[in-house]
C-alpha cells in the first residue's frame, strides 16, 4: 500500500535543530534544516549521516523547504548545502530568502568571534547557499517536478514565516513550521484553507499553555522600561538581528511618542536600516494596520530610535539599547552588559530563550555573581527581567489550525514530550484525529489510499448524462465500464497485475483415456509446431508457450474428449491458430 | 576533578535523582557526559567514584521505581558505561550488582521506561562504552544483552537501530581480540561463543526472506570489514560469502544498496586477499544483476579500487558509461557505434530504464554524470579515457534539455521530450562538462562545447543556478583553451568566443535576479584576474559595456551584488581596465573609484560591501596600486580612520590586515612565520627605522592598533596583539630609539590605555612620537595578552564548573527560560 513516512532528525520531542524528513509517494522532502545553539560542535546540526547513507544527497532528496528565518529552522542550511554536499533546490518565501543570510551571517560572526568553533560555514558559503534558493509567493503552487508541488500559507510568527503544503498526486502533507494564530503589532495571524491533508505536521511549543494576552506582556514591558528610564537607569535589550527586535522597537517608538519621552533609544549595527528596508520591501507580509498606515507613515522609520555607537554606552543618563547577540554570549551586547551590570538602577530585559553556556542563561537562572576571565567576578546588581515575546500558537491556536485544515492525522514536532503527550490526547479526544509524536530518529508510517485520476471516454459520459442527472462533486455516482489500469496505478494501489486469459473448448472424438489423448495432442503439436516450445507436463497437460491444453472426459459421451485450451492475450494469435488446428482433429497415424 | 566541581557534584546528583526536578535542557546532560568522558580518559574512574560517592548513589537511585525522566535514566546508563570501561571500575560496579541491575532484564529493559527511544539509545551507548575488556564480554553473555541487541537492530528509531548494529560489530571485534593468551583461532568453529552467536545471527539474517533483516546483516558486515582488518575477517568472509552471493539469485536483489556497500568494503579491506575469496567474481555478477541505478555506485567503487582485475574494471566502466551510450545512440544522426562503448547495441535494460519514466531517466542520468565527474580527476581512472564521446554526450544532453537537438530516432525524440527544461540534468551536465575541461578534446567538439555554453548563458529560460554553473563551466573551458604559440595570450578562436560572450555577460549584469548579477560579477572577476594583462582580453573587455555596468552595480540594492561589484571593480582597476565615466563631473575614473569605495566603506549599511572594500584596499596597497602610491600615508590614514569606527568586527580585523601590509612595507616583512622562532637579531639601521615609525605615527596606525587590542571582539584583539608583537620584534634591536619609560608622555599614554582596557575608549591618544610608542610597547605584557586571547571568549561559561552551577541554578525556576525559538 502507498504510505507517507515521516522521520524527524531534529525537533522530534525537542526544540532546536528542526529537520523533518518526509517521504510521500516516492518523493523525499526535507522540512527545515535548523541548528541547535546549545552545542558548539557537530551536535548543533542534525545528523545527516542517516540520509547520506541512501546514496548521493542530491539524488535522494527532491527538495528542501525552509519555513522561516529563525536559526533553529535554517541554521544548518549552508552546512548542508555547501559542506555536506546537497546541490538540489531549496524553497522558502521571498522575505525568508532576504533575511536568512543576515541571521546566518550574524551567527557565523558570533561563532568565529568566540573562537574555538570548528567546522563552521563561511560568508561565501552562506551566499552560495542562498543562490540555490527558489523563492515562492504565498498561495502560489510551485511545481518542484512533474509530480511534486508545494504551496505556502501565511504563518504569522515572524516576517515571511510560512506553512507549506507538499502534494504528490492526491496525497498531501502540511508542515506548519512555527506559527501564531493571533495577530501581533506587525504581523497577522496564520491561516490555511480546508485543504484536508493526509497529515498535518505542527509545532507544539506551547502545547499545554493558554497564553496570557500579549497586551499584558507588552504593558508590563513598557512599564518596566519606563520605570528604569525614569529613575535614570540604562536598559539593555539583547536581541538577534531581525525578528522580535522590530516588534519591540515599534512598541517603544509608539510609547515614547505617546509619553513624550526624551531618553535616547539606540539600535546597534545599522539594523534599523535593514529592518526598515525589509519591512518596506515586504509590506504585504505585515498586518493590515501596518499596511494601512504605511501610506501616511512607515512604521519602521523610527523617530526616537537612533543608530548606536560604541562610545554611547559610557554616556551619562538614561538610555535604552538594543544590542546583538540575543543571548549575551559575545560581542556588543555582552560588552554593554559588563559595563552596566554593577549599577542597580540599570536593567536588562531578555526577550527570548537563552541556551546553557551563555551569560543570558546564567542571569535568567538567578545567578548574580558571574565569574569572568582571569578569575574576576562580576556582580550583577542591575535588574534582570525575562519576557518572552516569541509568537507561537498556544494549545487553543493549534486546535484551531487543526480544525481549519481538517487533516486525516496530526504529527507533533518542536516541543517537549510531556507537553506533546497532553496535546496528543486532546487532539485525539476532541477532534477524533489520530496523532503522533515521534522522537528524533523515529519513523512514523501512515498508509494512504490514493485517489487515482481515471480517463473516461466521452461516449460513456454522454450515456450517463443522458440519464438526466447532472454531475455533483459531493454525490458519488456509479458508472459502469471497463477499468484498464497501467503499471503506475497498480504500483500506487499496491496491486498485482490481473492476468487475462482466453479459453476455448474443443471436442475430439477419441475413446481413449484422457492421458492418452493428451499424449496424442502433444505428439501432434510437437510435429507441427517445430519452432515453438511444446512441453508435456507431469500433470498430463500440454503447453505451447503460454498456451495450456488439458484433456478431460465428456460428461455425457464417453467416446468424446474435451480439450480445454487457454492462452494469454499476448499469445492470442498462436492460441487461435492452435484451436483451429485442434478442431481439425488429430491425425489417425498417431493412433 | 577540581575541588570546586567536586563540591558542586553531590548537590547536582541529588537534583538529577529527584523526579520532581525535571531537567528541561538535555544539552546539559550531554555536556556533563562529555566532561566525565574527559575526566575518565585522563585518570582512574575507580578513584573518581571512590572520591565522589554521590555518583554511585545516583546510579543506584535511578533504579528505584519512580517517575524518573527518561533523559536522566538514559544519561545514567551512558555514564555507567563510561565508568565501567576501565576494568577495575567495572569490577567495583559489579560487586554492587549495579551493572546487571542497570543493563540486565531487571533494569529499564523490562520496564515502562524502555518505550522511550532515548532510554534504549542510552542502554546501547552505555554498553558500547563498557565493552572494552574480557570481563565485559562475560557480563554481556551472562545478562543476555546480545539477544536484546539483535532485536534492537530493527528498532523503530533509526538512531537506536544503527547504534545496535555498530555495537554488534564492536562486540564481535572485541570477542575476536580474545584473551591475553594468544590470538584467536582462524577456524570459525573454534571462535569464542559470543562471536559464533553473532555470526550465526548474521547467517540467519542473510538467509531470511525479509529485506530489513538482510539489510541489517549486510550493514553489520559492512561496518565490520570497514573497521576490522585482522586475519579473522577473511575467515568470516569465506564463511559468509556463499550466503551473500546467494542474494544475487533473488529477483529483485534484496537490499541492493547495502549489498553494494558491503562488497565495496570487502574489496577495500586490506585484511582480505580478494582473489582467494571469489570476490571479483561476485562483484562481476553483482554488476550484471543489479539495475543500472544500483550498479552505478558499485561500478564507481570498483573503478576507485587500487588493484582489481582489468576485465572487472572494463565491465564496471561499461556499466557507468551505458546510460550516456544510450543517449548517444538514441540521438545519433546515422547508424554506427556511438564511440562510447564497443558494442553498438545499447544495453536494453539501461535503455528501458531511461525511456519510460522521466523520474527514472533523470535520476539515472544525474547519477551517471556525478559518478563520472568524481572519477575523472582520479589517477586510477580508466585509460584510455573516452574524452571525445563523453564531451559529445554532455553536449548532447545539454542540447536535449534545451530542446535544441533534433534527434532523428523515436528514442531520441522520446528522450528529448523527457529532458526538455529539466533543471536537474542541466545542472549535472554543466558540472560534468566543466570537469571535462581538465582534458582536451577535438577542436570541433570544443567549438560545440563553447556553443552550448553560450546558448545556456544567453537563454532567458536558464535558471539562476543553471547560469551559475554555466559561468563556472565556461571559465574552466576558457582556462583550458589553447594559447597562441609563443605567448600566453588567448588564441583567436577563444577571443572570438570572448567577443560573443561579453555582450551576454553584459545582459546578465542587468538581470532582475540578484543571483544572476552576482554570478556574472564573480565570473568577470575570475576572468580579469586571469587574463587582465593580456591584450586580446583587454581589448575585447574595453570595447564592451561590461566595465561601466560593473561600476553601476556598486550601487546595487542587493548587498551581495555590491560586494561582488566592489571586488570586480578592484580587480579591473588593478589591471587598468576601468573606463573613465562620461561627463565633466568625473575628472578621473581611478580617483573617483577610490572615493566611491571609501564612500561605501563609510556609509554602506551592510558588512559584505565594506569587507570587500577593505580586501580591495589591502590588495591595492600590497600591489602598489597607482592611486595608493601617490600618497600612501594619506590613503592608509583615511582607510584606518574609517575602518576603526566600523561596527562590523571583520572590517576592523581587515583594517589590521591593511595596517600589517603597510607596516611590512615600512619595516620589511617578518623574518619568520613563527613569532616564537629564535632568530639572531639583525640591527635595523636607526635612520630609516625612525622615519618608518614616524610614518606609522602619522597614519595613526598605533592608535588604531591599541584600540583594536582592547576590542570586545576577540579576533580583532588577537590580530592587533600579533601586529604589535611583530612591531616590537622589529624595533627591539634598534638602540637609538631606546627611551626611558618614565617620560610623562609615556605615562599619559599608558593611563589612556588603561582606561581603554576598562572599556572607556572615548578619549583619543593624540599625536604620538615613535619613542613613546616603543616605550609603551615594551612595557606592555603582550605575550600574556596573547595567551589570554588564544582561549575562546566564552571559555568561562563553557567550563565544567559553570555547567554544574548553571544546572543547579535552574532548579525550581523552570518556565522562566523556556525553549521556544531563536
Amino acid at each position: 500500500m502507498p504510505e507517507i513516512r515521516v522521520t524527524p532528525l531534529g525537533a522530534g520531542q525537542d526544540v532546536g535543530r528542526s529537520c523533518i524528513l518526509v517521504s510521500i509517494a516516492g518523493k523525499n522532502v526535507m522540512l527545515d534544516c535548523g541548528m541547535h545553539m546549545g552545542f558548539s560542535d557537530d551536535r548543533r546540526f542534525p545528523d545527516f549521516s542517516y540520509i547520506t547513507r541512501n546514496g548521493r544527497l542530491t539524488d535522494f532528496l527532491d527538495c528542501v523547504i525552509i519555513s522561516h528565518f529563525h536559526l533553529d529552522h535554517c541554521g544548518a542550511l549552508p552546512y548542508f548545502s555547501e559542506m555536506v554536499g546537497y546541490d538540489g533546490p531549496i524553497y522558502m518565501t521571498h522575505p525568508t530568502q532576504a533575511i536568512c543570510p543576515i541571521l546566518l551571517e550574524d551567527y557565523r560572526k558570533i561563532a568565529v568571534d568566540k573562537k574555538g568553533e570548528a567546522n563552521f560555514f563561511t560568508s561565501q558559503m552562506i551566499k552560495d547557499c542562498m543562490k540555490k534558493v527558489v523563492a515562492v509567493h504565498l498561495h502560489q503552487t510551485v511545481q518542484v517536478d512533474d509530480e511534486l508541488e508545494i504551496k505556502a500559507y501565511y504563518a504569522g510568527h515572524v516576517l515571511g514565516a510560512a506553512m507549506f503544503q507538499i502534494k504528490v498526486g492526491s496525497e498531501s502533507v502540511v508542515y506548519t513550521g512555527d506559527y501564531n494564530m493571533t495577530p501581533d503589532r506587525h504581523l497577522g495571524a496564520a491561516w490555511i484553507d480546508k485543504c484536508r491533508p493526509n497529515l498535518l505536521i505542527t509545532e507544539s511549543t506551547y502545547a499545554t499553555t493558554i497564553r496570557d494576552s500579549k497586551r499584558c506582556r507588552e504593558r508590563d514591558f513598557l512599564k518596566k522600561v519606563h520605570e528604569a528610564v525614569e529613575r535614570g537607569g540604562k536598559v539593555l535589550i539583547p536581541v538577534f538581528a531581525l525578528g522580535r527586535a522590530q516588534e519591540l522597537c515599534i512598541l517603544l517608538e509608539t510609547f515614547w511618542e505617546r509619553m513624550n519621552l526624551k531618553a535616547p533609544i539606540y539600535f546597534s549595527t545599522g539594523l534599523t536600516e535593514k529592518a526598515n528596508h525589509y519591512y518596506k520591501l515586504f509590506i504585504t507580509w505585515t498586518n493590515q494596520k501596518i499596511r494601512k498606515t504605511f501610506v501616511q507613515r512607515n512604521m519602521f522609520e523610527f523617530k526616537h530610535i537612533k543608530a548606536f555607537d560604541r562610545a554611547f554606552a559610557d554616556n551619562p543618563g538614561p538610555m535604552v539599547v538594543f544590542a546583538t547577540p540575543g543571548m549575551l554570549h559575545a560581542g556588543q551586547s555582552l560588552q554593554i552588559f559588563r559595563k552596566w551590570a554593577g549599577n542597580e538602577k540599570n536593567m536588562v530585559i531578555m526577550p527570548g530563550y537563552c541556551v546553557q553556556g551563555t551569560v543570558g542563561h546564567k542571569i535568567l537562572s538567578g545567578q548574580r555573581k558571574l565569574e569572568m576571565e582571569g578569575r574576576q567576578v562580576l556582580e550583577v546588581k542591575m535588574q534582570v527581567e525575562y519576557m518572552s515575546f516569541s509568537a507561537h500558537a498556544d494549545a487553543k491556536g493549534i486546535m484551531q489550525l487543526v480544525g481549519q485544515a481538517e487533516p486525516e492525522s496530526v504529527l507533533l514536532v518542536h516541543g517537549e514530550a510531556k507537553k506533546m503527550e497532553f496535546l496528543k490526547q486532546k487532539i485525539e479526544q476532541e477532534l477524533r484525529v489520530s496523532c503522533y509524536m515521534p522522537a528524533n530518529g523515529e519513523t512514523v508510517t501512515l498508509p494512504t489510499s490514493p485517489s487515482i485520476p481515471v480517463g473516461v471516454s466521452l461516449g460513456l459520459l454522454k450515456r450517463e448524462m443522458a440519464q438526466g442527472l447532472l454531475p455533483d462533486a459531493k454525490k458519488p455516482r456509479l458508472l459502469h465500464g471497463t477499468l484498464i489500469m497501467k503499471d503506475s496505478a497498480l504500483k500506487e494501489l499496491g496491486l498485482a497485475e490481473h492476468q487475462l486469459r482466453f479459453t476455448c473448448r474443443v471436442h475430439l472424438h477419441d475413446p481413449r483415456k484422457e492421458q492418452e489423448t493428451a499424449l496424442r495432442v502433444y505428439s501432434h503439436l510437437k510435429s507441427v509446431l517445430k519452432d515453438h516450445c511444446v512441453q508435456h507436463l507431469p500433470d498430463g497437460s500440454v503447453t505451447v508457450e503460454s498456451i495450456l491444453i488439458q484433456a478431460a472426459a465428456h460428461s455425457e459421451d464417453p467416446g468424446t474428449k474435451v480439450l480445454l485450451v487457454s492462452w494469454t492475450y499476448q499469445d492470442e494469435e498462436l492460441g487461435s491458430y492452435l484451436t483451429s488446428l485442434l478442431k481439425k482433429g488429430l491425425p489417425q497415424a498417431s493412433s | 576533578m577540581d575541588p570546586e566541581c567536586s563540591q558542586l557534584l553531590p548537590a547536582l546528583c541529588a537534583v538529577l535523582a529527584d523526579p520532581r526536578q525535571p531537567m528541561v535542557d538535555d544539552t546539559c546532560l550531554e555536556k556533563l557526559l562529555d566532561w566525565f568522558k574527559t575526566i575518565t580518559e585522563a585518570g582512574s574512574s575507580l578513584l573518581l567514584l571512590q572520591e565522589n560517592p554521590c555518583l554511585v548513589e545516583l546510579l543506584c537511585h535511578v533504579l528505584k521505581p519512580q517517575d524518573l525522566s527518561s533523559r536522566v535514566l538514559s544519561f545514567s546508563l551512558r555514564l555507567t558505561g563510561v565508568f565501567a570501561a576501565q576494568e577495575d571500575c567495572f569490577q567495583y560496579l559489579q560487586q554492587g550488582e549495579l551493572l546487571p541491575r542497570l543493563f540486565g532484564e531487571a533494569g529499564p529493559l523490562g520496564g515502562a521506561a524502555w518505550t522511550a527511544p532515548t532510554v534504549r539509545s542510552g542502554w546501547i551507548q552505555g554498553l558500547r562504552s563498557l565493552a572494552q575488556h574480557p570481563s565485559a564480554l562475560h557480563f554481556l553473555a551472562d545478562c543476555g544483552a546480545v539477544d536484546t541487541i539483535f532485536s534492537l537492530q530493527g528498532d523503530s528509531s533509526l538512531f537506536v537501530a544503527s547504534a545496535a548494529g555498530q555495537l554488534l560489530v564492536h562486540i564481535l571485534s572485541l570477542s575476536m581480540r580474545g584473551p591475553a593468551e594468544g590470538p584467536p583461532s582462524l577456524q570459525a568453529d573454534d571462535w569464542p561463543p559470543c562471536a559464533q552467536k553473532i555470526v550465526g545471527h548474521i547467517e540467519e539474517s542473510l538467509r531470511s526472506t525479509a529485506t530489513p533483516q538482510i539489510t541489517q546483516a549486510l550493514n553489520v558486515l559492512t561496518t565490520t570489514f570497514s573497521h576490522c582488518h585482522d586475519p579473522w575477517t577473511q575467515v568470516l568472509w569465506v564463511q559468509l560469502h556463499p550466503l551473500v552471493a546467494a542474494l544475487l539469485q533473488k529477483d529483485p536483489v534484496p537490499a541492493a544498496h547495502s549489498l553494494v556497500d558491503l562488497l565495496l568494503s570487502v574489496a577495500r579491506s586490506p585484511g582480505l586477499s580478494s582473489s582467494s575469496c571469489g570476490l571479483w567474481e561476485t562483484l562481476a555478477q553483482t554488476l550484471s544483476h543489479l539495475s543500472p541505478t544500483q550498479a552505478g555506485l558499485l561500478a564507481l567503487g570498483i573503478l576507485k579500487l587500487q588493484d582489481c582485475p582489468q576485465a572487472l574494471r572494463a565491465q564496471a566502466f561499461a556499466v557507468l558509461l551505458q546510460p550516456l551510450a544510450c543517449v548517444l545512440q538514441a540521438t545519433a544522426q546515422g547508424p554506427g557505434p556511438s564511440g562510447l562503448l564497443d558494442s553498438t547495441a545499447a544495453d536494453s535494460v539501461t535503455a528501458d530504464m531511461l525511456l519510460p519514466s522521466k523520474a527514472a531517466c533523470v535520476g539515472l542520468l544525474c547519477q551517471t554524470l556525478a559518478h563520472l565527474e568524481l572519477l575523472l580527476p582520479l589517477p586510477q581512472r580508466p585509460c584510455p579515457w573516452p574524452q571525445a564521446p563523453l564531451l559529445g554526450a554532455a553536449v548532447t544532453l545539454l542540447q536535449l534539455c534545451r530542446g535544441s537537438g533534433s534527434p532523428a530516432s523515436d528514442a531520441g525524440r522520446q528522450l528529448c521530450a523527457l529532458l526538455l527544461g529539466c533543471v536537474r540534468v542541466q545542472r549535472a551536465a554543466l558540472d560534468f562538462l566543466g570537469t571535462l575541461s581538465q582534458e582536451t578534446g577535438p577542436p570541433e567538439l570544443v567549438t560545440q562545447v563553447f556553443a552550448v555554453l553560450l546558448e545556456y548563458l544567453r537563454s532567458p529560460d536558464s535558471s539562476p543556478t543553471v547560469l551559475k554553473k554555466a559561468f563556472q563551466a565556461t571559465f574552466r573551458w576558457l582556462l583550458s583553451s589553447p594559447r597562441t604559440p609563443g605567448c600566453s595570450d588567448l588564441d583567436s578562436h577563444t577571443l572570438l568566443f570572448l567577443r560573443e560572450l561579453l555582450p551576454v555577460l553584459q545582459k546578465r549584469l542587468c538581470s532582475p535576479c540578484w543571483e544572476v548579477r552576482d554570478s556574472g560579477l564573480e565570473f568577470l572577476t575570475q576572468m580579469t584576474r586571469r587574463w587582465g594583462g593580456q591584450a586580446g582580453f583587454r581589448h575585447a573587455l574595453l570595447a564592451s559595456e561590461v566595465p561601466r555596468l560593473t561600476e553601476q552595480l556598486l550601487r546595487d540594492p542587493e548587498s551581495y551584488v555590491r560586494a561582488s561589484a566592489v571586488t570586480a571593480m578592484g580587480q579591473l582597476s588593478s589591471q587598468g581596465l576601468c573606463v573613465p565615466p562620461a561627463g565633466p563631473e568625473h575628472p578621473g575614473s581611478q580617483q573617483s573609484l577610490l572615493g566611491e569605495l571609501l564612500h561605501i566603506l563609510s556609509t554602506d549599511s551592510e558588512g559584505f560591501p565594506r569587507r570587500a572594500v577593505m580586501q580591495v584596499f589591502t590588495q591595492w596597497l600590497r600591489d602598489s596600486h597607482a592611486d595608493v602610491v601617490g600618497d600612501t600615508e594619506q590613503f592608509v590614514a583615511g582607510v584606518l580612520q574609517v575602518a576603526g569606527q566600523d561596527l562590523d568586527w571583520e572590517v576592523r580585523a581587515q583594517g589590521l590586515e591593511l595596517a600589517l601590509v603597510f607596516l611590512e612595507q615600512m619595516l620589511g616583512p617578518p623574518r619568520s612565520h613563527c613569532p616564537y622562532a629564535v632568530t639572531p637579531p639583525v640591527a635595523a639601521p636607526a635612520g630609516p627605522l625612525t622615519q618608518a615609525l614616524q610614518s606609522l605615527c602619522r597614519v595613526r596606525l598605533f592608535e588604531f592598533a591599541f584600540r583594536a587590542l582592547f576590542d570586545c571582539d576577540r579576533p580583532v584583539a588577537q590580530k592587533s596583539c600579533d601586529l604589535l608583537l611583530l612591531l616590537r620584534a622589529k624595533t627591539a634591536s634598534s638602540s637609538s630609539l631606546q627611551e626611558p619609560r618614565s617620560s610623562p608622555d609615556v605615562a599619559s599614554v599608558e593611563a589612556a590605555l588603561q582606561r581603554w582596557r576598562a572599556g572607556d575608549q572615548a578619549q583619543p591618544l593624540g599625536d604620538l612620537e615613535p619613542e613613546v610608542v616603543l616605550a609603551v610597547l615594551r612595557s606592555m605584557d603582550l605575550e600574556g595578552l596573547r595567551g589570554a586571547l588564544a582561549e575562546s571568549s566564552d571559555h568561562v561559561e563553557k567550563s565544567p564548573q559553570s555547567l554544574l552551577q548553571d544546572m543547579l541554578a535552574t532548579v525550581g525556576i523552570l518556565g522562566e527560560n523556556e525553549a521556544d525559538c531563536y
